[in-house]
């Protein structure tokens, strides 16, 4: 099994450091969200790792090499880096073709890879009628040509329409169980959150977390209880009683903050109040994320002025 | 990783872009038709030499076998198309040498051609004014024609990976070959023998005089597209894809 490994990598470009001192292993496995603001450093260090930019110092490998010295690497490696790479006149089968020759890949794969993303019926369109979602599936395509055990996906879901965000997200899932190493960069949390296992999250080019998600979350939100009754006094109360504190929302429910649903719902049964709704309110990525980058984002969003 | 499939992978690009055997196309259709032409009208003019009008017509001809060289390798530098390209071909060197000799065939067999049929539909015309010509020297012409359009594609592609760009390449190409190399070519002696397009296209001529003869001329226009094609290889090893 192969996995990515990256050590103390740096890259500047003039003066900026786009990354920093990065340290991480991607394992196989499992699906590894490459997560950070635009501009934190995502996209160089996939090209780092494919040897497309040349570091400032340090390394970064797969299973151990470099990149640029395994024989016919798009059998090892497939990478999505940019959804425009292929040109608009060629046709999508021919973009692949070219690309299965250099590496001495059966054309017979290239009709697959077609059907497995969706593409067979409109491959011999050229790309420029494509749709940003079709390119996108085309280059998801050329990463898996090779049927390579390490998959690297730069922002993979541009563009994708809500079925084919299902889709990728169900073929990463489908990767990992092969037992591929799986590494896939994204800006959007929700999404991350539906298909990671672990996290690397970078900020300003900095390392800021290599943990599994589920701990990711759980170090940095605690859970909320959500609770709808038809007698608030006997709800509060009772809440006030244990310790917790209810806050009231405009439609008729109320939030315990840093409450678990088992503890809460003890608590009102046992004091008879009536229930409408309770449910556990696990903290998000989003929120978990927020809490780590709040002082780290490069780009914060400045007010609208009037 | 062998250079055949890397070689193979460059030859399939070049054909599957329309534009790329397009340019050959329109290479073929522009020399022959000028030459044509030229074949109708030329023997009037003192100075005339029948090879060298009966090959004119690469003069325009020529313009579209620098869009060959420059297009073939401006496609690389959209959309991160060099990326993919290099994550399948890490060894630049390799990649660069299969790219350049994947331009270089298509442009020699074509200019041969091209050279052949401009020289018959040019003949045609000229009738009993190209009777002096030997068959060594239309051999020759056909020969220098040939690789002349080669080595001025190949000089395209280099100057193209080295400025990364098929517009700058072509605005600066196409002024130089219409404009500069023709008002200096007229004007000046010697050093306008030494221009990469002016140097190769003795060749096409049944005389010449002055330094260099038609292989001499031949061979310091190779040497224009050596250095065209080390610094665009410089720059693609070199430089962040």
């Amino acid at each position: 099994m192969t996995s990515i490994e990256v050590q103390s990598l740096t890259k500047e470009f003039g003066t900026r450091r786009a990354v920093d001192d990065l340290t991480f292993t991607v394992l196989p496995g499992r699906v590894t969200g490459f997560l950070g603001p635009n501009g934190a450093g995502k996209s160089t260090t996939m090209r780092l790792v494919l040897g497309l930019d040349r570091p400032t110092s340090g390394t970064a490998t797969i299973g151990g090499r470099p990149y640029p010295t395994l024989r016919e690497p798009l059998r090892h490696v497939g990478a999505l880096l940019d959804a425009g790479a292929a040109h608009g006149s060629r046709t999508a089968r021919d973009h692949l073709r070219v690309l299965a020759a250099s590496n001495r890949i059966p054309s017979t794969r290239v009709d697959e890879v077609l059907q497995e993303t969706g593409l067979a019926s409109v491959a011999r369109r050229r790309v420029k009628t494509y749709s940003l979602g079709m390119r996108q599936r085309l280059g998801i395509a050329a990463a898996l040509l090779g049927d390579p055990e390490v998959v690297m996906l730069d922002e993979p879901s541009n563009g994708l329409d809500p079925e084919g965000i299902v889709w990728i997200r169900e073929l990463m899932r489908r990767l990992a169980d092969q037992g591929r190493t799986v590494l896939v960069s994204s800006h959007l949390m929700k999404e991350t959150a539906s298909f990671a296992d672990h996290l690397v999250v970078l900020g300003r080019g900095r390392l800021l977390a290599d943990t599994p998600m589920r701990e990711f979350i759980h170090a940095r939100v605690r859970p909320s209880v959500r609770i709808r009754t038809t007698d608030d006094t006997a709800l509060t109360a009772a809440l006030a009683r244990h310790g917790h504190e209810a806050v009231p929302h405009d439609d008729g429910h109320w939030t315990v903050h840093h409450a678990r649903v088992d503890d809460i719902g003890r608590i009102v049964s046992e004091a008879r109040v009536p229930l409408l709704e309770l449910a556990a309110e696990e903290g998000t990525l989003e929120q978990a994320y927020f809490d780590l980058t709040a002082a780290e984002a490069e780009f914060t969003t400045q007010p609208q002025e009037a | 990783m062998t250079f055949a499939p890397v070689l193979r992978a460059e030859w399939l690009k070049i054909r599957t872009l329309r534009s790329l055997p397009g340019a050959l196309l329109a290479l073929f259709a522009v020399t022959t038709a000028f030459s044509a032409v030229a074949g109708l009208d030329g023997s009037s003019d003192p100075e005339f030499d029948p090879l060298f009008t009966a090959l004119s017509g690469i003069l325009p001809g020529q313009i579209a076998a620098i869009s060959f060289g420059a297009l073939a390798v401006s496609s690389e530098y959209h959309g991160g198309a060099l990326r993919l390209s290099l994550a399948a071909v890490p060894q630049r060197g390799r990649w660069f040498a299969a790219k350049v000799t994947a331009i270089a065939v298509p442009a020699l067999s074509a200019g041969l051609v091209t050279a052949v049929a401009a020289l018959a539909v040019a003949r045609a015309g000229l009738g009993s004014a190209a009777d002096a010509l030997t068959g060594a020297e239309q051999l020759r012409g056909i020969l220098g024609c040939g690789i002349y359009l080669m080595l001025i594609a190949l000089f395209a592609a280099g100057l193209t990976a080295l400025l990364r760009s098929g517009v700058a390449t072509l605005s600066i190409l196409i002024p130089f070959i219409l404009v500069v190399s023709f008002v200096i070519g007229d004007a000046a002696g010697t050093v306008a023998d030494f221009l990469p397009d002016k140097a190769g296209q003795i060749a096409l001529h049944q005389t010449y005089d002055g330094t260099l003869g038609p292989w001499s001329g031949l061979a310091v226009t190779a040497l224009w597209t050596g250095a065209a094609l080390l610094a665009g290889a410089w720059s693609v090893r070199r430089r962040d894809a």
